[in-house]
């Protein structure tokens, strides 16, 4: 009926919570599969251009070899291969530089990685080839947008001639590229700039639109395009930023602080709404993390956060010293980039250790037969450890080692009734709650008085210094006020007898008293000029 | 009525044969347990007082199983009893007329071998009796004595073998050749004699020490008598008795005063060592069945194993209580130990691990110098499951059905470590169940030393999936700043609480905590947080209720009582004055009467009403305690009767008065012994079908010991808690239902037994029980099959008879 009186527990002299100051200290940092995953990351700086100008976009190419970055009048293309052996000293990693006749926005890969599209802030969207050892060349110049054209996308699917755009004139086009003819255009798609946009990754003709009249429009360009949009959703806030999730039924759209969830299929159903960050979300994108894939969002209040959109729930948040604007990371799930106000881009870099086994993690399958485990030798120091690192499987039973009690010093001494030990072992660790949890417990056990009276000099001289420092906390101002009275009083001789150490401890007991006396003085005073307020305050 | 809570370990318990079974004397029965499953497989009635002492017939050899399960018990009312304990049945009985402290019989083994000439054999026991006729001439008088006592003739044989101060405990080696007492600071050891024992040609042997010893024990084979005192010393005397007991007869030889190391004086002994390792006194000694270790146990809970012969010594810490008896069973990985808080733990030999526990209900927790008028902590009653809540030494809850009289579950309410040498400076002050038994509140206080690190915190608790599972709410710390918590009272169908203080004023808890289902398990968000503190004059607050709709809120203030609407923390209505102040308050069902008693110099039972704010009724009397129920208008009262009082001296120092709150006087009556401390409170009855719906009243004494009688059955009335009727199963089962036996066969003309087993050499003396109970109980505790067959096959044949009779 009652076995368990065998393995009785052992409870160590903890404080109890009352002892303990109330603190809103952060919750210590615990190690979760995902933010191990994270600090995988080698992170670096890159300039790509000296001035400080804000990095509005980043892509990177579907075969993640380039990556292109809009700031100021140019769109750079770096090479992200060589991104691992970056050299801050030099710029080696320039691929290529896109001229645009004024600020560029929004730079887009084809699904192939062949083209580069980018808007501009007059409005034309350029389309330029980037051959692998020539120079990049203009191919296409597409005029519709009279204003910045902020918005430019390729399909994400396998249609090679088409390309999205929108722009602050609230224009949405769909362009044949050959062409340069718009196939389907929606003027006033929106009733303010559209500043978001993303292509569906189910359909090359569905594309959504999100505008700072804090809706996000989704376009069928098999629908006749007098028609109004396929579905519209408001957000609340000025949508900053749209993305499908893979599925395609999912949305996530960006907006003031938020970062919501939409159903597509269930005609616009909120699903989630994320409200983590302090200021408006900048930019979202998707992220490979081991075999799951995250929402990674950034926000000008300089926090990424990783939003796993399987079970609604942070997973981890990343802070930068600048405000964010724009983020990218690679297909192949190595590299970070995250874009900033002043010009400075941050990226993280997946150290090389975990490189082979994420490159076979990117094809769908790993074709190579995986090698024969080889058989550990008796000389090996593995064959005597084998089987140790074993995890249970899920019908196992599993018997567990009684788990072997950590003393503290402390409490090993006050197990063996070493009580003055106990006491002096404890006020050298220094810390104030284990103090006050032995002091209580000689207390329970009717010791703190013979403790006292056996402590030599030396041990006084510490007691004293903890009562001198500790006593006027409020947590335990009661227990010290009345023990340091106590210990005056029982060892009033040897204080006094003690020369220049104890002089030293008395002197700073009675400083302490003076400072408290003065901090009571001005809390009555304060008190004096609240009471009449708050009797006023009653009437 | 159900009588329970008897203490089990008065002495030590004893195993059967086999050691399967384990006999404990609980109070005036002798309860049967098993070892394998720790539970209650039978009782063995008939003494009228407390039984102290059980001897186990052995089994003899060949002989099997047909001696298997018979007892000797003796008593303190004088008589000795001769049991088959698996029936049960009562064979012999034999009286000796004096108190019966201790009984051994040495020569058990062959005189229950050799039945068949009676002459020779006949069964002899010592007995350690006290002379209550002696009491009375002065204070160093000599009440126990020795004695020895022909069980087969039921004659004293010869005259005292010693006489004692007080009776003492005897002790006997393996083989029944020595017998000893410990008589202050010596032992006496008698040598039995084979054959023709008579208490002139019994040697005595002496062996002194300096201090007053506690125990001793027998080497089981050698001459070798090991005895514990007082300051935790144990002795071991090694080859005693090697010239007294010589073939000459105790002719004096010359002793060679340099080769005996140790020994003190004149003492026939070839030497005596000392070992000291316990700090209190020793409270048993015992050698283990292969006679190479000593063990012993003393107040701080540790079993220490002496080996014999170098004296290094082992632990087996963290039994958790003070010990009082270790006993081995006939199965040598087996063995008991009993602790003062009424548990027995069952070890595992060689490793002593704990394997069962046997625990019956916790000894009163008794704070003797702190608290003069608090001197008894308060104890919670759960009404509707019928189970108390009872503060334990090592910091924890005890849950006990009263209904069942067994244990439910502990709770760890302080976590520290329990020591049993310590003092009492942590304990558990007061245990307040909600009338649902879903909320529990418990009030801890920490003395301090001088005047440094008092802590006085609350707690509370929510009940989980099962009865007496709770978990952890809130704690608060200091909820009255620095001083006392005088009473908690939960608001009935409501999430609230009070507490009172003694420095001025009370607080009204509620608990908005809400449920929060994360993953598999359910956490409580929130808690229990002050609504509102109220106080009437600075006067300490003593006692609390909620009315039964929790609408009105008693309190005392001292000797006046103060109504507010807990809800809005309005004062309504203050209530005149008692005479000192207030203990408990209680409203009495739904009327509008409330009930309070007062403690101290002046002390009375006020009923007040309150629709017109007078007294209604009012006594004079000493009251410990008083219970109302939530739905009719009785009132059940315990009450000390003042020491004046005549009959005092029967030891029935309270009684339990029922009152209609309409009516002064009384509706019935009855005496109870140990009042002080005690606690009265209705529970639901939940057993059986007869009477359901009726309230139970229960009163727990001072010690724990408890009864359950319905307060409105006139025929109850009886003394209360020495009952001797007890039956574990009867009150589960309609008395005229037949079961067993008599239900497929119909009740059994009576007949003589003794004449057709007159040829058996066995001394079976017929049961005095209807004998058809025979089959009632577990299948382990059936008698065995040549016992039954004869009785069986003649009931068939009466049977047939009566039927034949009625076809005619």
């Amino acid at each position: 009926m009652m076995a368990d009186e065998a393995s009785r527990r052992i409870f160590p002299t903890e404080p109890a919570s009352h002892l303990r100051p109330r603190s809103r200290s952060v919750k210590s940092l615990v190690s979760t599969p995902e933010s191990s995953f994270w600090r995988t990351f080698r992170s670096s700086t890159l300039h790509p251009s000296y001035l400080h100008l804000p990095i509005t976009s980043l892509s990177f190419s579907p075969n993640s070899s380039l990556l292109a970055a809009a700031s100021s009048t140019s769109v750079r293309v770096f090479s992200s291969l060589s991104l691992s052996e970056y050299d801050p000293d030099f710029d080696p990693t320039l691929f290529a530089t896109l001229p645009l006749p004024d600020l560029a926005y929004s730079p887009s890969f084809r699904c192939d990685g062949a083209l580069i599209a980018a808007g501009c802030e007059n409005g034309a969207v350029r389309v330029f080839d980037l051959p692998d050892d020539k120079p990049p060349k203009a191919l296409r110049r597409l005029n519709a947008h009279s204003c910045a054209s902020r918005v430019v996308s390729f399909p994400l699917l396998d249609h090679k001639l088409r390309l999205f755009s929108a722009g602050d004139d609230a224009l949405f086009v769909q362009w044949d590229l050959p062409t340069e003819t718009p196939l389907f255009s929606v003027p006033g798609a929106h009733r303010d700039y559209i500043r978001a946009g993303a292509p569906s990754p189910v359909s090359p003709d569905v594309f959504v639109t999100g505008s700072y009249d804090h809706t996000v429009k989704i376009w069928d360009a098999r629908v006749d395009s007098s028609a109004s949009s396929v579905l519209s959703i408001n957000h609340g806030h000025p949508v900053e930023s749209v993305l499908f999730l893979p599925s395609g039924g999912l949305l996530a759209t960006a907006g003031g602080n938020t970062v919501k969830i939409w159903d597509v299929i269930a005609g616009g159903k909120p699903v989630y709404s994320v409200e983590t960050h302090n200021k408006t979300v900048t930019a979202l994108t998707l992220a490979k993390v081991r075999d799951d894939t995250r929402l990674l969002s950034v926000s000008i209040d300089g926090y990424l956060k990783s939003f796993d959109f399987s079970r609604f729930k942070i997973t981890h948040s990343m802070r930068y010293p600048a405000p964010l604007l724009s983020v990218a990371f690679s297909p192949t799930g190595t590299i970070r980039v995250v874009g900033t106000n002043n010009g400075v881009m941050y990226m993280g870099i997946k150290k090389k250790k975990d490189e082979f086994e994420d490159q076979v993690g990117s094809n769908d399958f790993a074709w190579s037969v995986p090698l024969p485990e080889k058989p550990t030798s008796r000389k090996n120091i593995r064959y005597f450890k084998r089987g140790q690192s074993e995890k249970p499987s899920e019908g196992d039973f599993i018997m567990k080692r009684p788990e072997k009690v950590k003393l503290k010093e402390h409490d090993r001494l006050l197990r063996k009734f070493m009580h003055k030990d106990a006491l002096v072992s404890v006020l050298k660790t220094k810390q104030t709650t284990s103090i006050m949890a032995v002091l209580e417990e000689l207390v329970a056990r009717r010791k703190l008085i013979k403790c006292i009276s056996n402590l030599d000099n030396d041990e006084l001289g510490l007691l004293l210094s903890f009562i001198s420092k500790k006593a006027t906390q409020p947590w335990c101002a009661r227990f010290l006020m009345d023990l340091a009275k106590w210990v005056l009083e029982i060892r009033a001789e040897d204080i006094r007898s003690g020369g220049p150490e104890m002089a030293v401890h008395v002197r700073n007991l009675c400083s302490m008293v003076a400072h408290e006396i003065q901090v009571q003085r001005s809390l009555q005073e304060i008190q004096g000029m609240i009471s009449p307020l708050l009797v006023i305050a009653g009437k | 009525m159900i009588v329970g809570g008897q203490s089990l370990v008065t002495s030590s318990p004893v195993f059967s044969h086999d050691g399967k079974k384990l006999l404990l004397c609980t109070g005036s029965t002798v309860s049967v347990f098993s070892t394998t499953t720790g539970m209650l497989i039978t009782e063995l009635e008939g003494h009228t007082e407390r039984v102290t002492s059980i001897v186990v017939v052995p089994v003899a050899g060949t002989v099997g199983t047909k001696f298997s399960n018979y007892c000797w018990t003796a008593s303190l009312d004088g008589m000795i009893f001769y049991w088959d304990f698996s029936t049960p049945d009562l064979l012999k009985k034999v009286n000796v007329q004096l108190p019966v402290r201790s009984m051994v019989i040495p020569n058990i083994l062959s005189a229950s071998l050799g039945r068949s000439d009676k002459a020779s054999q006949n069964l002899y026991a010592f007995i350690s009796v006290e002379d209550a006729n002696k009491e009375v001439e002065n204070v160093k008088h000599v009440r126990g004595s020795i004695q020895i006592y022909d069980l087969t003739n039921s004659t004293h044989v010869g005259g005292v073998l010693a006489e004692t101060q007080k009776p003492e405990t005897l002790a006997i080696s393996k083989s029944g050749e020595f017998v000893g007492i410990k008589k202050q600071q010596q032992l006496n050891i008698w040598r039995v004699p084979n054959k023709n024992l008579k208490s002139v040609n019994m040697k005595k042997l002496k062996l002194h020490h300096t201090r007053t010893l506690s125990c001793l024990a027998f080497h089981p084979t050698k001459c070798i008598v090991a005895a514990g005192d007082v300051s935790g010393r144990i002795l071991i005397w090694r080859g005693f008795g090697k010239m007294r007991y010589s073939q000459d007869g105790g002719g004096k030889m010359k002793i060679d005063m340099g080769d005996r190391p140790g020994v003190r004086g004149e003492d026939d002994a070839d030497s005596c060592s000392t070992w000291h390792w316990h700090s209190s006194e020793i409270k048993f000694l015992m050698f283990s069945s292969d006679e190479a270790h000593l063990f012993s146990g003393a107040k701080e809970g540790v079993i220490v194993v002496w080996q014999l012969d170098t004296g290094n010594k082992t632990y087996k810490p963290n039994i958790g209580s003070p010990l009082m008896y270790f006993t081995d069973s006939p199965d040598p990985s087996l063995s008991c130990v009993s602790c003062e808080d009424n548990q027995i733990h069952l070890l595992r030999m060689p490793s002593m691990d704990i394997i069962k526990s046997i625990s019956g209900i916790k000894p009163p927790l008794i704070l003797s110098e702190l608290q003069g008028d608090r001197s008894h902590v308060m104890i919670g009653c759960d009404r509707s499951n019928g189970f108390v809540a009872l503060p334990t030494k090592d910091y924890r809850i005890q849950f006990f059905s009263l209904l069942d009289g067994t244990d439910i579950s502990h709770l760890q309410v302080i976590e520290r470590n329990y020591d049993p040498v310590d003092e009492t400076t942590v304990f558990i002050s007061l245990v307040e169940v909600s009338d649902d038994g879903s909320m529990m509140c418990t009030v801890e206080e920490k003395l301090p030393e001088m005047g440094i690190g008092g802590l006085i915190s609350l707690k509370f608790w929510t009940r989980g999936s099962h009865t007496g599972q709770y978990t952890l709410s809130t704690i608060i710390y200091e909820p009255h700043n620095n001083a006392g918590v005088s009473d908690v009272a939960f608001c009935p169908g409501r999430s609230m609480a009070v507490s009172t203080s003694y420095c001025g004023n009370f607080k009204v808890w509620v608990n908005n905590s809400s449920f929060i289902h994360s993953g598999d398990e359910i956490q409580e968000k929130g808690g229990w947080r002050c609504q509102s503190v109220g106080s009437y004059r600075e006067i300490p607050m003593t006692a609390a209720a909620f009315s039964g709709d929790g609408s009105v809120l008693a309190v005392a203030a001292e000797t006046k009582i103060t109504l507010w609407d807990p809800l809005n923390n309005v004062l309504v209505a203050i209530i005149g004055d008692s005479l000192g102040p207030i203990r408990r308050l209680a409203f009495v069902g739904s009327s509008e009467y409330i009930m309070s008693f007062s403690a101290g110099t002046k002390t009375d039972l006020v009923v007040w009403n309150i629709s017109n704010l007078s007294t209604h009724w009012s006594y004079k009397l000493l009251v410990e305690d008083i219970c109302c129920t939530r739905s009719e208008t009785r009132v059940a009262v315990l009450a000390l009767r003042s020491s004046s009082d005549k009959s005092i001296s029967t030891g029935k120092d309270g009684m339990v008065l029922v009152f209609d709150v309409e009516n002064p006087i009384p509706v019935s009556t009855w005496f109870v012994k140990k009042a002080k401390g005690g606690r009265l409170s209705f529970i639901n009855n939940k057993l059986g079908e007869a009477t359901d719906g009726k309230l139970l009243l229960a009163y727990i004494n001072g010690e724990h010991n408890y009864v359950l009688f319905d307060p409105s059955d006139v025929k109850e009335r009886e003394d209360l808690i020495p009952k001797s009727a007890r039956r574990p199963q009867s009150y589960a089962h309609d008395e005229n239902v037949s079961h067993g036996y008599a239900s497929i066969y119909g009740e059994l003309p009576s007949f003589d037994l003794t004449k057709a087993r007159s040829s058996d050499n066995i001394p079976f003396v017929p049961s005095e029980r209807p004998w058809e109970t025979i089959f009632s109980g577990s299948s382990h505790a059936l008698p065995p099959l040549s016992k039954l067959c004869s009785p069986f096959l003649e009931a068939l044949l009466k049977k047939a008879e009566k039927q034949t009779v009625l076809s005619q």
